[in-house]
């Protein structure tokens, strides 16, 4: 229902002010491969409109064949995240990460948490059971942020027209905290079609041969 | 080339010497092959053990190491997977961090721990020293999945790893690590079955370093074999050289923390220590070996000297052959060398009764079996003249003995001439009888002086002429004996005077005679003296003077006789018969005679000049009768005469070849030359040839006219030589008139022309001239 207004919302602001353009950033490594679970952030000159910021995707992050899914959440500052274990075994979710520190003891299957994200910044969650499992929670306080599909792809629809700064984020990324800052234009109709590079490090395998 | 370096060696001049040393020489070298040979196999199984040691040594490390890293790992995982450790270190709790690392590295016995951070942060008890390497440590982090390696911290080497620290991102590492210390090696040198060394060994900028501090051996050998043992293939034990001689080493990469600075387990085991086992082995196979040399040298000189001793035995028996002494050697054994030295023996008897032999044949006749010259000669060399006794050379000719041999044979004449000889040393016992030629015997003996040896030979003719009994007939022979004088010790003078002393003998019909060297003369000086004749005639030494002839129809002298005339430079004046025979004889006569032509018709010219018309005549010697191309000259020549020129020929120059001869006296006369018979009556007058020369003149031999007015026989041969010239048409000339008497006589018998010192001397031209221009005056001889 609030997801529905939300859309219901954003559609307005898309197709109200005439002078609104949209962003389709596409990001591939060196090699060419698409890079997807990537951030992009826009950050107008003009300014981002005030008020509560909705995105169409839920805040949850469940745990399901012991990886969290998704690998990466943008949420707004403020939003309850949800954590529901569908896996048949217990885990033991937490954070160390200064944007957001939990803790959620062994629960089970079928069991949901909620965490409040009170505070902008990247936030790791693991299991202490399973070194394996790594996800990242982006609290972010812009309503210009997407994430990139399987395809590497991502679009931000209504950007105020006139010069911007693209911020471009990786857990991976080989950058000072995973970002990368690009300068756009953006249209004031129409797309601006954004090819970038992202250089990757290799997931770490935590279970290495020790 | 061995040979040669043998025959260098001085002492290989013996036998005994070169068995030895080469039969030492082969033993020592079989020796030294099989010592060669077992060292070979002894240090190659030693090796082969120590290679195979250090292999099973080094795998044995490669499990110690896994291990420990194992167990590093396992340490530095508990800490680090620990949530409360964690959290601490991700809400940067340092007391708290430090605190937990230090206890569990306590309870594991750990050298060294500490965390870095992704950022670089160290966490340690005492982080000073390990802040230098933090970049270093988190880029090799970062590289690998499960850092693990070796890494240098203050230039010792240490056994680390690291595990993450996941909060859950990856935030840092827990470093454990242990030191790579003698310690550590000790214990592993333990675990290995042999007493080797393990070291460790890093590069570092200056090149391999080792974990003990070095001492195995200098850098640049250690360089040299580290790379050579890491850049090879096969990771199999290699030698090595040290200073304490050579090692067998085996290099096991280890792996390096930071991936860049090498670092290796160097396992070494000396090579001395790996042969310690064999070395009583190989010290007896020297000794044995030199013991056996030993034995080689004196057995091989022992049989050496068994070989050579008779050897040497026959070497000196050579010897004393060669000097011609007894060459006589003992037999002793009866192996192969015996049997040399009885071949030996025998020889040397047969050479010595051969060299007899040869000295009698050298020294005697083989026909009669006297003496040979030689043994005169050495009977002359042996008798030096004693005090008040003289030496002296008979030389006895057996006269006409040609006939005699003709008459009874070869064999036969042989035995006269034995039986005279022995018949000779019967009588002279203390002489030396030998037989010089055929028919002559020479005879050595000693005398007071030379009437006294004259007198014996006397006496010794008597008994030696008495006739001989050969056959059952009697011989007679008469012997003719020159001697001569030994003076001194020239050995072959006296016998050459003697034997010339025997034809001066014949020559004047004496039964003995001695040498007279005045009438030999010199041989060897009148060959010298013709050689000097050709530089004579060019230099004018040689003359020719003249004799008058005078004409007793006309009164006056009108002809000359040209006879040449040597002036010697240091021989004074010699006189034609001295050298004229030997111009025959060497053929200096041709030239000589050429130039006494020249000389006449020159002369001839000269005193034609001054109003004297002179007939010139000129000897010519039988030995140009065959010679054509004098007959040539002649022609040539005698056109050039103003006058006319007689040729003066002997009758005993035709005799050798009439033929030749009358036709070349056809030639002269045809020149234009008159010829003229010389010295009639002398020789051996023939009227044969008196009739075949058809001569002009003929010339009375002076033998003939010197005794002409005492003579009634010389006086009658005279006229009727005369009378037979004028019935052949022939004028007579008479040589050697030297007084009145015979002047007038030979006028009244009819002569033609007188020629001889009562006429003139023969004397040079200048002088002739003065006679001539006399005798134009009137002149009386009779």
């Amino acid at each position: 229902m609030r997801a529905a207004l939300a859309t219901l919302l954003l559609g307005l602001a898309v197709a109200a002010p005439a002078w609104a353009g949209d962003l389709t950033v596409s990001l591939r490594t060196p090699a060419g491969k698409p890079v997807a679970e990537a951030v992009v952030m826009v950050a107008p000159q003009a300014g981002a409109p005030r008020g509560p910021i909705h995105f169409s995707w839920p805040y949850r992050m469940a745990q399901k064949d012991m990886t969290f899914v998704p690998f990466v959440l943008v949420v707004p500052v403020g939003a309850d995240v949800s954590f529901p274990n569908l896996d048949p075994i217990l885990h033991h979710v937490y954070s160390f990460s200064p944007a957001k520190t939990f803790e959620l003891k062994l629960y089970g299957r079928d069991e949901t948490r909620m965490v409040k994200f009170d505070k902008v910044g990247v936030v790791s969650v693991g299991c202490n059971i399973h070194d394996d499992m790594t996800g990242y929670i982006r609290v972010v306080d812009t309503p210009y942020a997407a994430k990139t599909n399987a395809q590497g792809e991502a679009t931000i629809a209504g950007l105020p027209a006139g010069p911007a700064s693209v911020t471009l984020w990786h857990p991976y990324q080989k950058t000072a905290r995973g970002e990368r800052v690009v300068a756009a234009a953006i249209p004031a109709a129409g797309v601006l079609r954004l090819a970038e590079t992202v250089d990757l490090r290799p997931a770490p395998l935590k279970h290495g041969k020790y | 080339m061995i040979r040669a370096a043998f025959a260098r060696l001085s002492l290989a001049r013996h036998l005994r010497t070169k068995l030895t040393v080469l039969y030492a020489g082969l033993f020592g070298v079989i020796l030294l092959l099989i010592s060669a040979a077992v060292y070979s196999a002894v240090s190659n199984a030693a090796q082969r053990q120590v290679r195979g040691e250090l292999t099973a040594s080094g795998t044995v490390f490669d499990r110690v190491w896994s291990m420990r890293t194992e167990q590093l790992r396992q340490g530095a995982a508990l800490l680090s997977r620990d949530f409360g450790f964690r959290e601490a270190f991700a809400t940067h709790d340092q007391a708290t961090i430090v605190s937990a690392m230090e206890n569990l590295r306590a309870r594991f016995g750990i050298d060294l721990a500490f965390i870095v951070g992704v950022d670089g942060q160290i966490s340690a008890a005492d982080p000073g020293k390990l802040r230098p390497h933090a970049d270093e440590l988190v880029q090799a982090f970062y590289n690998s999945e499960a850092p693990a390696g070796v890494y240098v911290l203050d230039g010792t080497p240490y056994q680390m790893i690291a595990t993450p620290i996941l909060s859950p991102d990856l935030s840092g590492w827990v470093v454990f690590a242990a030191r790579l210390d003698d310690g550590e090696m000790s214990a592993l040198e333990r675990l290995a079955a042999i007493p080797l060394d393990a070291n460790v060994a890093h590069k570092t900028a200056a090149g391999w370093t080792l974990s003990s501090g070095g001492g195995l051996t200098d850098r640049g050998s250690l360089n040299r074999f580290m790379d050579g043992a890491l850049a090879a293939k096969a990771r199999s034990p290699r030698g090595l050289k040290t200073p304490a001689g050579a090692a067998i080493g085996l290099v096991k990469p280890l792996p390096s923390l930071t991936g860049k600075d090498g670092a290796a387990l160097l396992l070494t085991y000396p090579m001395a220590r790996a042969l310690a086992p064999y070395q009583p082995l190989l010290a007896t196979i020297g000794l044995t070996g030199l013991l056996g040399l030993c034995l080689v040298v004196l057995g091989s000189w022992s049989l050496a000297r068994s070989v050579t001793r008779p050897v040497s035995e026959l070497d000196r028996a050579v010897g004393r052959l060669q000097r011609g002494e007894d060459g006589h050697v003992a037999v002793e054994s009866q192996d192969e060398i015996g049997r040399l030295a009885e071949s030996f023996n025998l020889m040397a008897t047969e050479i010595r009764e051969r060299e007899r032999r040869i000295t009698h044949l050298a020294l005697h006749d083989a026909e009669t079996g006297l003496g040979n010259r030689l043994t005169l000669e050495r009977a002359l060399a042996e008798r030096a003249p004693s005090d008040g006794a003289a030496v002296f050379v008979a030389v006895l000719g057996i006269d006409r003995f040609a006939h005699v041999r003709g008459a009874i044979g070869y064999a036969m004449a042989a035995q006269v001439i034995r039986e005279v000889g022995e018949r000779l040393a019967g009588l002279q016992r203390d002489g030396v009888v030998c037989r010089l030629s055929s028919e002559v015997l020479g005879l050595v003996f000693a005398a007071e002086d030379e009437a006294a040896a004259e007198a014996r030979i006397v006496l010794l003719l008597g008994q030696l002429e008495q006739p001989l009994h050969i056959g059952g007939d009697a011989i007679d022979v008469a012997l003719t004996v020159g001697l001569a004088r030994a003076a001194g010790a020239a050995s072959v003078e006296p016998i050459e005077q003697a034997s010339i002393a025997l034809d001066q003998a014949r020559a004047a019909k004496r039964k003995v005679a001695f040498f007279d060297a005045a009438a030999y003369g010199d041989p060897s000086s009148n060959l010298a003296l013709m050689s000097g004749m050709l530089w004579a005639i060019r230099s004018g030494e040689v003359e020719l003077f003249h004799q008058p002839k005078f004409d007793l129809r006309s009164r006056r002298v009108n002809a000359v006789e040209g006879l040449v005339r040597w002036r010697h430079p240091t021989r004074g004046m010699l006189r034609p018969d001295l050298f004229i025979p030997m111009a025959e004889e060497t053929g200096h006569i041709r030239t000589l005679t050429d130039w006494v032509l020249r000389q006449a018709i020159a002369d001839q010219a000269a005193m034609a000049r001054l109003g004297h018309q002179m007939e010139v005549s000129v000897n010519i010697s039988g030995r140009l009768l065959g010679d054509h191309d004098f007959a040539d000259f002649v022609d040539r020549t005698l056109s050039q005469a103003v006058g006319r020129i007689c040729f003066e020929i002997t009758e005993t120059a035709v005799i050798d070849n009439p033929t030749m001869a009358l036709e070349l006296l056809d030639r002269f006369r045809a020149a234009g030359a008159s010829i003229s018979i010389d010295d009639f009556g002398s020789g051996l007058s023939s009227l044969s040839y008196l009739k075949q020369i058809r001569g002009q003149e003929l010339k009375i031999d002076k033998s003939l006219i010197t005794d002409v007015a005492e003579s009634q026989r010389d006086a009658l041969i005279v006229r009727s030589t005369i009378d037979l010239a004028h019935s052949l048409g022939m004028k007579v000339t008479a040589e050697g008139v030297e007084t009145a008497n015979t002047f007038q006589l030979l006028t009244a018998m009819g002569c033609d022309a007188i020629q001889g010192y009562l006429i003139a001397k023969p004397q040079p031209l200048n002088e002739l001239l003065i006679f001539l221009r006399e005798d134009g005056e009137t002149r009386s001889y009779g």
